[in-house]
């Protein structure tokens, strides 16, 4: 089943005062299907976020359409926009935008209290997820009590509580070492292996040799893609760099 | 490196930082505009010469080391406000390279900067306003000939040491705070302190305790004595209650919110009560500042406005009639005086009436229920009771009560009549010294004198069958230092222009004195002067306090809003990317802001509620006791202030949406 699917995606970004144009997405087209875990890769400056901001409803497309589960997220109100985002859109980001003024627990419970669940919901949700992502222990702390591993699980614990129809990562690991990154990318996995779907905008070949599926994408378009099929996580890191090298030299001569 | 490398950057950082700064120099003109000012009126030397200037100078002194101790009070919590917000910056520089005694110099040629541009505009302002405060003065306080008002030289002098120190000490903290920390924390500065605040039982219950006490103060005073004695231990109370429950029972009250999980999981009290206890944790003693200072700038305003208008009202009261003219009788001669005062009147075509004439006797005795004795309690304790129970007892001859009221009243020789000036005599009988005199009639008018509250003690008139006995009580009650003999008392009121009565005033007391200098002369017309500089240098220095605390509030305020405004921004684009609606955050923040900054005036205006009786026991004090007056000078003061409140609230919130945005 597809859950995804974005059509001819054009963005152009204006001067506040009409002056220079910049194209950050030219002409984008991809589906992603239910439980898929896809990665898109690309350099500073190459459309990623701009895309990331496009799928997550933050932001709007000069042109061009985006469906989720078959709708269509380019043409939803303004006022509907908040709700939507809430009830089908998981995020992670790179600086775990966690509130200060909130422990962790309530961090997590933020989106299913404004969609008005009730406490005994909400808690009967967080049990599994928080047994599941480790941070039973640390859910009474606050995010500046608690490390940088610690606020991105529980960040992704935000993210999952809503039960969304794709979770979007924007530089999960961005912020995180080595080891606190590869145990994110393994909660990852897991919660994919469950089903969950997962759309990762990534800097990091080894967060991206995780993935299903590679996107690739340069100066706003879609560039390459790998399929993991039967590949190790070792193959695969091998694949994407071969592919990061050859992009980043021009990129001329592949196939 | 460029010698003028320091200066430059320092410029550069004032101008960068530009709208946190100039609030801060502004803060820094004003505070030296009302410093000077203050002291070169102070030292005016033209001031000496006016009558009645003394209380007038002791007024204005006051407010100098008041304008002194806020200044400092004042200019070291922006400054640590500012350098709190600009820890990043100073982290970031360290970074780049340079040592901790080069951003030293940075931040030397910052305060030179700001110190010079302080000084120079506020001593500049001070010179100009200060004619202008003073003329308004002058007029204040009804003083006509006019005066010059020079450039001060040694205030200037003084001005710029006491903001010099000022300046330094400032500078001297700030060295303080980047020798202390280290690069990364200096980059964290700003993140500090985001630590869920501690709730205290203790200190709330204190708070509870002390803001009940200073309440239960306010409200059982009865006497203006006690209310002098009591307001300043009152306000004190309400001061500690104050901040204990700013800091602590805001956050204990929201905390027990949020333990209530039915109520705090639902969309708008979630965000609201987690907000407001981020809030007050950050805001609390800025809060409980701003909440202090309205109510200061609340009671000065209302109580110096009242004392200025109401003065009129009660000058009646010290002055029944206009003139009293009281002598020794057997020694004076009354018929000289009387002529004295004729050709005194010709002279100036001033006209007099409801002349009275009487002999009379003074004295003061120590009041223990219907036994007056002479010798007081030699206890000088601070127990206001003490002084309450020294009555002023005057003795009038039946003769002339019945000549100057016209009735036919007799009286055997032990008995009197009395008028009480407050409330009536409680007593059937009244005993002086071995005799006992019993009381035939509660006197409801005399012409001396007339009803009025009585603030300390008692003042009886008492009506007695002949002179011969008059002057008997007299030698056994007086004491050493009363006159010889009984008085005798020419009293009048006087018709004219006030110019004209207060010549005609100083003509008469200087030909009387001239061959009679005993005689006591009392004069409303002098008196108005003495009062008019009492209360006028009040009413000025209220407005002038009044004014500077208003622009602390105003700058606590727009602080307030700034830095809010910087966390604020942040915390908006994470709630909306959860998927909170634009308008609903923005909703949620303004009533969050609304709260926080109206809760001090709110805080205020109970405090002024609560010290309404007091003030008005205080200002019966000074015989002002015209309470529907008070209350309506109350009444504005807090609609104006409230008014100008919310206008500085408005403008500052739209600094603070642009931040958002």
């Amino acid at each position: 089943m597809r859950l995804l699917e974005v059509k001819n995606l054009k963005k152009i970004y204006t001067t506040r005062f009409g002056g220079n144009q910049v194209q950050a997405l030219s002409n984008v087209s991809f589906s992603v299907e239910q439980g898929e875990y896809v990665a898109i890769m690309g350099e500073s400056g190459s459309g990623k976020t701009t895309l990331l901001n496009i799928l997550a409803s933050l932001d709007k497309p000069t042109s061009g359409e985006v469906f989720l589960d078959g709708k269509n997220i380019v043409t939803i109100k303004d006022s509907e926009i908040s709700a939507f985002r809430r009830d089908n859109l998981g995020f992670v980001f790179q600086d775990f935008n966690l509130l200060d003024t909130f422990s962790l627990q309530d961090n997590i419970f933020l989106p299913l209290v404004l969609a008005q669940k009730n406490y005994q919901e909400m808690n009967n949700r967080l049990q599994p997820l928080s047994r599941r992502l480790e941070i039973e222990d640390i859910l009474q702390k606050f995010p500046y009590e608690v490390s940088g591993g610690q606020k991105q699980r529980a960040a992704v614990a935000r993210a999952l509580i809503t039960k969304p129809k794709l979770v979007l990562a924007d530089e999960p690991t961005g912020a995180l070492d080595s080891k606190a990154a590869m145990n994110l990318l393994k909660i990852f996995a897991t919660i994919n292996d469950l089903g969950q779907t997962i759309l990762m905008v990534t800097h990091s070949v080894a967060a991206a040799s995780h993935a299903n599926r590679v996107l690739f994408i340069k100066d706003g378009e879609i560039y390459n893609q790998i399929y993991r099929g039967s590949m190790s996580n070792d193959d695969m890191y091998q694949k994407i760099s071969f592919t990061l090298s050859v992009l980043a030299s021009g990129g001329e001569e592949l196939e | 490196m460029n010698k003028f490398f320091y200066p430059k950057l320092a410029l550069v950082n004032l101008k960068k930082n530009g709208n946190t700064y100039i609030p801060y120099i502004l803060t820094c003109i004003g505070s030296i505009m009302a410093f000077y000012t203050m002291v070169s009126i102070h030292s005016n030397k033209g001031l000496d010469q006016m009558p009645g200037s003394t209380n007038l100078k002791m007024i204005l002194f006051l407010g100098i080391i008041v304008i002194g101790i806020f200044a400092v009070i004042f200019l070291f919590y922006t400054n640590s406000f500012l350098i709190k917000r600009r820890k990043k910056e100073l982290g970031l520089y360290s970074i780049l390279g340079l040592e901790k005694k080069h951003i030293a110099w940075v931040l030397f040629y910052e305060t030179v900067f700001v110190t010079v541009i302080s000084l120079t505009l506020g001593l500049l302002g001070g010179i100009l306003i200060g004619k202008l405060l003073f003329l308004l003065l002058l007029n204040i306080v009804h003083f006509k000939s006019p005066l010059n008002f020079h450039i001060d030289y040694w205030g200037l002098l003084i001005t710029t040491g006491v903001f010099l120190a000022i300046f330094g000490l400032t500078l001297l903290t700030n060295f303080l705070q980047v020798k202390l920390s280290n690069p990364i924390d200096l980059l964290k500065g700003g993140q500090h302190g985001e630590k869920e605040p501690k709730s205290s039982w203790i200190i709330t219950l204190i708070g509870i305790i002390s803001l009940g006490t200073g309440y239960g103060i306010a409200l059982s005073v009865e006497t203006p004595l006690e209310a002098l004695l009591l307001f300043f231990v009152a306000v004190v109370f309400v001061i500690i209650g104050t901040y204990a429950l700013f800091i602590s029972g805001s956050i204990t009250l929201l905390k027990q919110l949020k333990k209530n999980k039915k109520f705090y999981y639902r969309s708008r009290n979630f965000i609201s009560v987690s907000g407001m206890i981020y809030r007050m944790k950050q805001n609390a003693v800025g809060l409980a500042n701003i909440c202090i200072l309205s109510t200061m700038v609340l009671v000065t305003l209302s109580t110096t406005v009242s004392l200025y208008i109401g003065q009129e009202g009660m000058r009646r009261d010290f002055y029944p009639l206009d003139v009293s003219i009281v002598g020794e009788a057997a020694n004076t001669d009354f018929t000289e005086v009387k002529a004295i005062v004729e050709s005194e009147k010709d002279k100036l075509k001033v006209r007099s009436n409801d002349e009275i004439s009487f002999d009379l006797a003074h004295f003061r005795a120590f009041q223990e229920g219907s036994h007056f004795l002479k010798d007081m309690v030699e206890d000088e304790s601070t127990d206001a009771m003490y002084y309450e129970r020294i009555s002023n007892i005057t003795l009038i001859p039946l003769d002339d009560y019945n000549r100057l009221t016209g009735a036919n009243k007799s009286l055997a020789g032990n008995e009197m009549m009395i008028f009480s000036v407050g409330d009536n005599y409680g007593e059937q009988t009244i005993v002086f010294g071995d005799d006992q005199y019993l009381i035939t009639e509660q006197l409801e008018a005399i012409p001396m004198d007339f009803k009025k509250t009585q603030d300390m003690g008692h003042t009886y008139y008492l009506i007695v069958k002949d002179d011969a006995l008059m002057d008997a009580i007299y030698q056994t009650m007086k004491n050493d230092d009363d006159p010889q003999t009984t008085l005798h008392a020419l009293m009048f009121n006087l018709d004219g222009d006030e110019d004209t009565l207060n010549v005609f005033s100083a003509n008469l007391r200087t030909a009387v004195l001239q061959n009679n200098p005993d005689i006591d002369i009392q004069n409303l017309y002098e008196a108005l002067t003495e009062l008019y500089f009492f209360f006028g240098g009040f009413l000025f220095l209220g407005v002038f306090l009044g004014s500077l605390f208003m622009m602390a509030t105003v700058l606590i305020i727009y602080f307030k809003q700034i830095s809010e405004g910087y966390e604020d921004s942040e915390r908006f684009e994470i709630m909306q990317k959860v998927g909170m609606d634009k308008t609903e955050v923005k909703k949620t923040i303004g009533k969050q802001i609304l709260m926080v900054f109206f809760l001090p005036l709110a805080g205020a205006i109970i405090h002024v509620a609560f010290a309404f009786p007091v003030i008005t026991k205080m200002l019966a004090a000074f015989r002002l006791t015209n309470i529907p007056l008070i209350f309506l000078c109350t009444l504005v003061g807090v609609v104006v202030y409230a008014l100008v409140y919310t206008v500085v609230y408005l403008l500052t919130a739209r600094s603070y949406y642009k931040m958002i945005h």
